[in-house]
């Protein structure tokens, strides 16, 4: 099938992203992938340290409640299930991994920034771009200006590191 | 009104899509910020900015009509410090939220790594934040400017146009006016290079 043969031009798939994307608007809300990875998170550290445990800390009271139900997770286990068929249809699925100690150093440090950089937001970047700013909200201009700056801090600290 | 299971089903589905697009595009957001302040290229940032453009439209000539569901909470100073946070992160982990995921998917065990890691950081904050409580909780949120708070309140497509009576679509049309201007330029300097 063409389709899996050639890489598909972004402008056009992201064109189709954003119909795709006005349609769930419609129905449930603007797609999003923070709060499904949040509630993922209470729920696996619900899984490790016990509901009990879990409810001590006010955050997964006040905030976000841990609920399998919730429909945002469903988003990201989808964009998993999507990529693995992309991959293994084309034939690009192979397992990789980083070769140096700094690349994973450079993620670990990356993931928990990201990490922490949403739930101090309550957005993500795919919020920011494909949700809040389309709405007009207030809140996508201050995460458009949040995130350029973090970019461009975090591709001077890039740069640095591979000594570009 | 839809069924709790019938929204978990709809966005798997939707997520399924989307994650096949990203896949056979290459498409990823960090590259869309980090190739054009680092590489001068743009390739993911005018399908980004090309999916704006779009949503902004649908998204408010249904708000127009009295249609779709908006993400209601307050915003403040915690947008611009958690994106700048996030905007770091993302540029050294070499993935954003929708990249994690896609590359997982392609047997990249870096990204599964970010993803990982995204989680601990999350939790890490849900510590840090059980001690100062900032953000205020969404029970806490009045949808009025809070400066104690570091709150602007709540504003969007919805809210001006209830203040002004003008039908959002107008404003969103001056958005989309921004962004293909933002495009236009991209394009020239495209072309003179």
């Amino acid at each position: 099938m063409e389709f899996f043969k050639k890489t598909l031009d972004p402008v056009i798939a992201l064109a189709a992203i954003a119909f795709l994307d006005i349609f769930l608007f419609v129905q449930i809300g603007a797609w999003t992938v923070g709060g499904g990875e949040t509630m993922m998170a209470g729920l696996i550290a619900s899984f490790f340290m016990g509901t009990e445990a879990l409810e001590r800390i006010p955050f997964w009271q006040l905030v976000f409640t841990p609920d399998a139900g919730y429909w945002k997770i469903y988003i990201s286990l989808g964009m998993l299930f999507g990529a693995v068929v992309g991959a293994v249809a084309s034939g690009e699925f192979f397992i990789r991994y980083p070769k140096r100690l700094s690349e994973w150093v450079m993620i670990t440090i990356g993931g928990i920034l990201m990490g922490i950089g949403i739930r101090l937001a309550f957005v993500c970047n795919v919020s920011t771009f494909f949700g809040l700013t389309p709405e007009l909200n207030l809140g996508g201009y201050l995460s458009i200006s949040g995130i350029i700056a973090g970019a461009w801090v975090g591709s001077i600290i890039y740069k640095k590191i591979l000594g570009l | 009104m839809m069924s709790a299971v019938g929204e978990c089903l709809l966005a798997f589905i939707f997520g399924s899509i989307i994650g096949l697009l990203v896949q056979r595009s290459r498409f990823c957001n960090t590259a869309a910020l980090r190739d054009a302040i680092l590489f001068k290229t743009y390739r993911n940032t005018k399908a980004l900015l090309v999916a704006m453009m779009i949503l902004t439209i649908g998204f408010t000539a249904f708000i127009s009509v009295g249609e779709g569901n908006t993400m209601r909470f307050d915003v403040g100073l915690n947008q611009v410090l958690g994106l700048f946070i996030f905007g770091i992160g993302m540029v050294l982990a070499g993935a954003c939220t929708v990249s994690t995921w896609v590359k997982a998917g392609e047997g990249n065990i870096g990204a599964l790594w970010a993803l990982i890691f995204t989680f601990v950081g999350m939790f890490l904050f849900s510590l840090i934040w059980s001690f100062n409580f900032w953000p205020p909780a969404p029970a806490a949120m009045t949808g009025e400017p809070m400066l104690k708070g570091l709150q602007l309140g709540y504003a969007n497509a919805v809210t001006l146009q209830e203040k002004t009576g003008i039908p959002a679509i107008f404003f969103g049309l001056i958005q989309f006016g921004v962004l293909f201007i933002i495009y236009r330029l991209i394009l020239r300097k495209e072309q003179t290079v």
